[in-house]
This record gives C-alpha cells, sequence and structure tokens, in this order.
C-alpha cells in the first residue's frame, strides 16, 4: 500500500468517505474546516451528500435527522461549535443513534484562540450536554491513528448506537504527515447501517417506528437509563484501549521504569521524544496513552502505574489546566504520587520542556 | 336522511360540533362520560341531517363519523392518525390540524413512506397520533432534523409540526435556513399566539396587547416588538416555495387549510420545493376564553394579524 502526504484535516475526511460515511453536516470553524472543504469536493464523487448547516445547533440536529433513517453519517467542528452541540449530542445519546463527531480542539474558554488545545476533555468525557449520557471518546496521537480511528468511530457508533467522538487537538488537523489507508475504499459499506430493525423510513407494511427521547413516566425514565448505563458499562469493560511507551522491548532501558508519565493525542507525541532523550541519559520514564478517553483504560493505566518501581511517581502533561488528571487520580487512589504540567492558550510544551521537567521530578541534573 | 355516530368515549365536550352543525341536531347530554367530560349527543331529527360532515369536520377529537343519505359515509375516521385520545385540552384545534394533515397524507397514498417530526411544545406528543414513522425533535430544531432525514432518505415524505414558540422564536434559525435552502420538506406551524405547553407565555406571535403570564398587562411592542408574521418573512426568500396560511376556527376555514395542506405535500411529493403552511389556532385554556370564544378570537383579532391565503408559490405553477 502507498502512503500519501495528506493534511491531517483532508486525510479525515478521506478516512470518513473510506469508512462508508457519504453524509457530512457541518459548519465552518478554524482549525477543522478543511474536512468540510474536502468533503464538499469528495462526496459528490461517490454520490454522497454535503450540506453547509447554518449553525453547528442545526448540523448536529441535521445528524440525528440522518442517523435516524439508518445512514451513515458524520459532522465536524472545533471547541465553541462543540459547545452549541450540547443539546444535540444529549437527544442522539437519548435516542441511541449512532454518528461520528470530529472534535478538532482549540484553545479557550470563550472564543479563546484558533491553536491546538485539549481542554475540551472535561467537556467531551463528562456533562457536554443535559442528562446522564456517554459518548465514546477517541483521542488520535498522529495522522495515520486519526485515519485508522475513524473507521473504528463508525464501527463502535453502529455496534453500541451511540456518539463516537474523535476528539483530537487542533495539531492533528493542520499538519501534513504520510497516511496509509487501510483497505480499499469502503472499509464499511457505504450508507447504509443495518438499522433494519430500527430506522426509520419507507414502511412497506412494517409497524411504525418512533425516534424519541421524551419518557414521562419516571420509573420509564429511569429503566431507559439504567439501560443506557448498561450499555455504558458494556462500552467500558470491551472497548478501553491505551498505548505504553518506552518499557517492553527497550534494550538499553531494562523494560523497568522510574516515572510514567500520562498524555494524550499531540502531547503524547512529544512525551515520547522527551521519554527518548531522558533514557538516552539513563533515567528510566515511560508513557501510558490513553487513546480511549471515554471509557477511560482506568485499570490498565493502574497496573502501569504498579509497575512503577519504588515509590516513582506519575507525570500527568496536557495541554491544559489538568483536566485528565483527575481520572488519572481516580486511577492512582491515592496510591502514586501525581505530578501534572500544563500549558494552554495554544501553548504546545516542547520535547526539551518536557525532559527538563522529568529530570526535576527524578532529581537528575537538568541538561 | 343522514347518519352520524358519536363516540360518546372520545368526547371531551368542547361544543364546537355543536356550533359547527347548520340545524343545531346536536346538543350536551345530561351526563357525563366515562372521563368526566359533558358529552354530546345527537338529539335532533335524524331526517334532518343532511350528512354534511360540518361536525365532524370541527372536531378535534375523531369522535365523530358520518353517513350521507344514501348510506354512504362521507366522513371517516383517517387511517393517518392512530387511535389513541390526544392529550389536548377541549376545544384546543391542534387535534383537528393534526387529522387534516393525516387526511391529505392518507389521500394522497403516502402514508407509508412520510416520517413527521414533533416539536417540543404542546404538540410534543405527535408521536402517538400520526400513524407514520415519527421523530421527536429538540426544542425549535425539527426543520433541521426534517433536513437531515430527507437528505438522507429523499423517497421519504418528511414533514415538520411546530408550535409557534418552537419554530417562530427558539428555532427561528432553523425553519429560516431550511426554508432558504429550499429543502423539499413540508412544515405544518401551529400559531396560537402564546406558548401553551409552559402554560401560556408570550409567543414571538403574542398580539400586541395580548395578556399572557409574561405579558400581564398586555404584550407592549415598545418592549417586546410586534408580532412575527412568520409566513410572510419566508415569502422574501427568493428561494422558491409554498408558503400558505389558513386557519382552523371553523369547519369551513379547516376545509380551505386542508386543501393547502394538501398542496403543500403534492409540492414535497413533486419534488418542486419547500412548503409550508402555517394554520391559526386556538388555546382555550391559556386564553382563558371557551372553545366556541377562542374561535371567534381567531376570527376578531388573529385573521386580522394574519391574513389568510395562498402567500407564495413556486414561479410554474403561479
Ligand atoms: C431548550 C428548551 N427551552 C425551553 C423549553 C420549555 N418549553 C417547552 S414547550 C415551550 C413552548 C412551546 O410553545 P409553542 O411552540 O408555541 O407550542 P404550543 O405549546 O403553544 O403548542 C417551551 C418554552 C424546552 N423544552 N426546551
Amino acid at each position: 500500500m502507498t502512503k500519501v502526504l495528506m493534511k491531517g484535516n483532508e486525510a479525515l475526511g478521506e478516512a470518513a468517505v473510506r469508512a462508508g460515511c457519504r453524509h457530512f453536516f457541518g459548519y465552518p470553524i478554524t482549525p477543522q474546516t478543511e474536512i468540510p472543504e474536502y468533503l464538499v469536493k469528495r462526496l459528490p464523487q461517490v454520490g454522497g451528500v454535503f450540506v453547509q448547516a447554518e449553525s453547528e445547533v442545526a448540523s448536529i440536529n441535521m445528524v440525528m435527522g440522518a442517523a435516524g433513517m439508518g445512514i451513515r453519517c458524520m459532522t465536524s467542528s472545533s471547541s465553541p461549535g462543540i459547545s452549541l452541540m450540547a443539546e444535540g449530542v444529549s437527544y442522539i445519546a437519548a435516542c441511541e443513534l449512532p454518528c461520528v463527531i470530529i472534535n478538532m480542539m482549540r484553545a479557550g474558554p470563550g472564543l479563546g484562540g484558533i491553536l491546538p488545545a485539549q481542554s475540551d476533555y472535561f467537556q467531551a468525557t463528562r456533562g457536554h450536554g443535559h442528562g446522564d449520557y456517554q459518548v465514546i471518546v477517541l483521542a488520535p496521537s498522529s495522522v495515520q491513528e486519526a485515519v485508522d480511528l475513524m473507521t473504528l468511530a463508525f464501527e463502535l457508533a453502529e455496534t453500541y448506537r451511540n456518539p463516537v467522538m474523535v476528539c483530537a487537538d487542533g495539531m492533528i488537523g493542520q499538519m501534513m504527515e504520510p497516511v496509509e489507508f487501510a483497505g480499499e475504499p469502503d472499509a464499511l459499506p457505504p450508507n447504509e447501517m443495518g438499522g433494519d430493525d430500527w430506522a426509520l423510513g419507507v414502511r412497506e407494511g412494517r409497524k411504525r417506528r418512533i425516534v424519541n427521547s421524551l419518557y414521562l413516566s419516571p420509573d420509564e425514565l429511569n429503566e431507559h437509563n439504567l439501560k443506557l448505563k448498561a450499555k455504558y458499562d458494556d462500552i467500558a469493560a470491551k472497548e478501553t484501549r491505551h498505548e505504553l511507551y518506552g518499557p517492553e522491548g527497550d534494550a538499553e532501558g531494562g523494560g523497568g521504569y522510574d516515572l510514567l508519565l500520562v498524555a494524550f493525542g499531540t502531547m503524547a507525541r512529544i512525551c515520547k521524544t522527551a521519554i527518548d532523550d531522558v533514557r538516552a541519559e539513563g533515567l528510566r520514564a515511560a508513557l501510558f496513552r490513553p487513546i480511549t478517553l471515554n471509557p477511560f483504560p482506568f485499570a490498565d493505566l493502574r497496573r502501569a502505574m504498579d509497575a512503577i518501581e519504588g515509590d516513582g511517581a506519575v507525570f500527568d502533561v496536557e495541554m491544559s489546566m489538568g483536566q485528565m488528571v483527575y481520572d488519572v487520580k481516580l486511577a492512582a487512589e491515592g496510591t502514586r504520587r501525581i505530578e501534572f504540567h500544563g500549558t494552554a492558550g495554544g501553548v504546545v510544551p516542547s520535547p526539551d520542556e518536557v525532559a527538563q521537567k522529568i529530570r526535576e521530578i527524578l532529581g537528575a541534573a537538568p541538561a | 336522511m343522514g347518519d352520524i355516530h358519536i363516540a360518546e368515549e372520545r368526547c371531551k365536550g368542547c361544543g364546537l360540533c355543536i356550533d359547527a352543525c347548520p340545524r343545531g341536531l346536536i346538543s350536551f347530554a345530561e351526563d357525563l362520560n366515562e372521563k368526566g367530560y359533558t358529552y354530546v349527543e345527537f338529539t335532533g331529527d335524524l331526517e334532518q341531517c343532511t350528512g354534511c360532515t360540518l361536525c365532524a369536520t370541527a372536531c378535534p377529537d375523531q369522535g365523530i363519523e358520518v353517513w350521507n343519505k344514501r348510506g354512504k359515509q362521507t366522513f371517516e375516521n383517517t387511517t393517518g392518525l392512530t387511535e389513541r385520545m390526544s392529550h389536548y385540552c377541549p376545544g384546543c384545534t391542534h387535534g383537528i390540524i393534526h387529522r387534516i394533515t393525516a387526511e391529505c397524507l392518507q389521500e394522497l397514498g403516502l402514508l407509508d413512506r412520510t416520517v413527521g417530526v414533533a416539536p417540543v411544545g404542546c404538540s410534543v406528543l405527535a408521536y402517538e397520533y400520526f400513524n407514520v414513522d415519527m421523530f421527536e425533535a429538540a426544542h425549535g430544531r425539527a426543520p433541521a432534523v426534517a433536513t437531515g432525514a430527507k437528505r438522507a432518505r429523499p423517497e421519504c415524505i418528511v414533514f415538520t409540526y411546530q408550535g409557534d414558540g418552537d419554530l417562530c422564536s427558539i428555532g427561528g434559525n432553523e425553519i429560516l435556513h431550511a426554508a432558504n435552502r429550499g429543502e423539499k420538506i413540508t412544515v405544518i406551524f401551529v400559531n396560537n399566539a402564546i406558548y401553551g405547553m409552559t402554560g401560556g407565555q408570550m409567543a414571538p406571535t403574542t398580539l400586541p396587547g395580548q395578556r399572557t403570564s409574561t405579558s400581564p398587562d398586555g404584550r407592549d411592542i415598545e418592549a417586546t416588538g410586534h408580532p412575527i408574521n412568520m409566513a410572510e418573512l419566508l415569502a422574501t426568500l427568493s428561494t422558491p416555495a409554498y408558503i400558505a396560511r389558513g386557519s382552523s376556527h371553523d369547519p369551513q376555514h379547516v376545509l380551505k387549510t386542508k386543501k393547502m395542506i394538501k398542496k403543500a405535500f403534492e409540492h414535497q411529493a413533486s419534488g418542486t420545493c419547500f412548503s409550508f403552511v402555517e394554520v391559526l389556532s386556538t388555546c382555550p385554556t391559556n386564553w382563558g376564553l371557551a372553545p366556541q370564544e377562542s374561535g371567534d378570537w381567531v376570527r376578531d383579532h388573529m385573521i386580522p394579524q394574519y391574513p389568510l391565503g395562498v402567500i407564495k408559490q413556486p414561479e410554474s405553477v403561479s
């Protein structure tokens, strides 16, 4: 298979098409605009539909409409636009409709800035919209991984009939990297989501169907919430994904580590470079990278923490003022000292900066 | 001699049929029905009933069926609605607008491929009543949901059914842009000049001086602006559309409005254009008026503000 050099946003658009997505609804916002700009040209070539919505409020509701008809569909946006989608995502999750949402995160709060950030972690993994619902959240750390996760995103959405968010920092969307698209176009059969027993549409004699989130009886609504909860528990049991970098297969390091970094997305990539640098100095650091931010790989992280030698610490690094670090603390349950370093506003910590922090934590001399 | 059958158990005692009968053949019973409503009975001389169907046309609750002199059924409950009793207040014309919408879909043979979108408002439960596949959308977002549904399956007939708070206030942007994109959907816009479901607050369509719970001294146009004439506003867009306004306040107007709704669905079925029918409607409970008085209020106060008729047609037709 050949590699092509592509900008992250465009690669994500192509990956969506290869995943069999033919319907896109979205509203322009930096740093994700190349996704709609790519798809407006690409979708007509494969008989697809592109609608530039009047707002993110509308685009997510268009997604609800198409998904309810059993048609694979998606939207993409960046932080302020994702905020506007909160209501719609809550309805879609409540109605158990599959869809994919890309959040190419930019710096906030408010209008913030257009540079990359990871400060929508809470929003993505906790209370985005109202009510007890959850979204599956995937966090790529390279353009290649973003491409690979798009197919997974649609598969998970359809398996669990749940919204899936591909949550990348703007860096992933804006940088160009060589990518390889697995399989021929279409990794998934185009368009149809196999909604034979739930989707609305032409009835041909079958009983009518309703896509609804209103339950006026408290008992029925409680039941509905319990059913959703059981689904989220099932997802948590089966679908966590992570990467452990550093300890295994590392001849010089000998496998063990005295410090465990935790980072996701672009930040994880920077941490890897920093780890390579400090390992060359004989410092033993490793990285735990959650790929699913929700479900968060609590058990795997805890195992990785338990493997830290002695009373070594955990070092969480984020392009935010500290959001994932709460989950890291939950995983540690007080068993480890947790250090944190974060930047905001589009300031991306450099490998040197992270390496320096590692040296400080490990009590090593500055390089 | 015609024949009429009044389903006592469906009657909410609004009395709209009593007013509708040109020969005064229907009146209130002495008793209450099982639900506790003073139901109506046919008390006149059956010889005098011509089977004109005005009583059934005025009934919001699918409570009356009619046969003509030759024994032919002239008014039959539509299969486009389920048999479920609606939750609407007695005399509220949501039920009538549901019925004529469903009748049009049935008569055009579209029921099997229609997908409706219910709003948030009194008609939030419309998905229980329309005998078609239904979405229940977030407040005001029905035109966006309908856009997604129609773009996904253009072979389906997609309609939204929305109140004035839903469509004109919180959903102003969604309706404006669905119309401007010329989405091939049909919008049934029920204008009762008030927020019914939340208990009678001011809507963008509330008339100047009209008292509501959030305009207790009457709507002050200096502070809250004038009523929005949504049909006219949408008609200013250059995109081709079928836009009409009817009323549900008496059987004659109900029949005229039904023609508009039918036209709207025909335009969608032929892929011609976006179609929008505003229907003036009553809210006896929150207006504090009896059902019959509510109809009069529509005639005397709403129609002067909201003129009836076809407001815009796609060029090929006009
Ligand atoms: C986002 C949101 N805001 C407010 C409400 C509360 N609410 C429910 S119905 C309604 C007004 C409905 O009025 P209208 O659309 O005129 O319909 P009617 O009930 O009169 O038929 C409001 C404000 C809501 N459900 N969701």
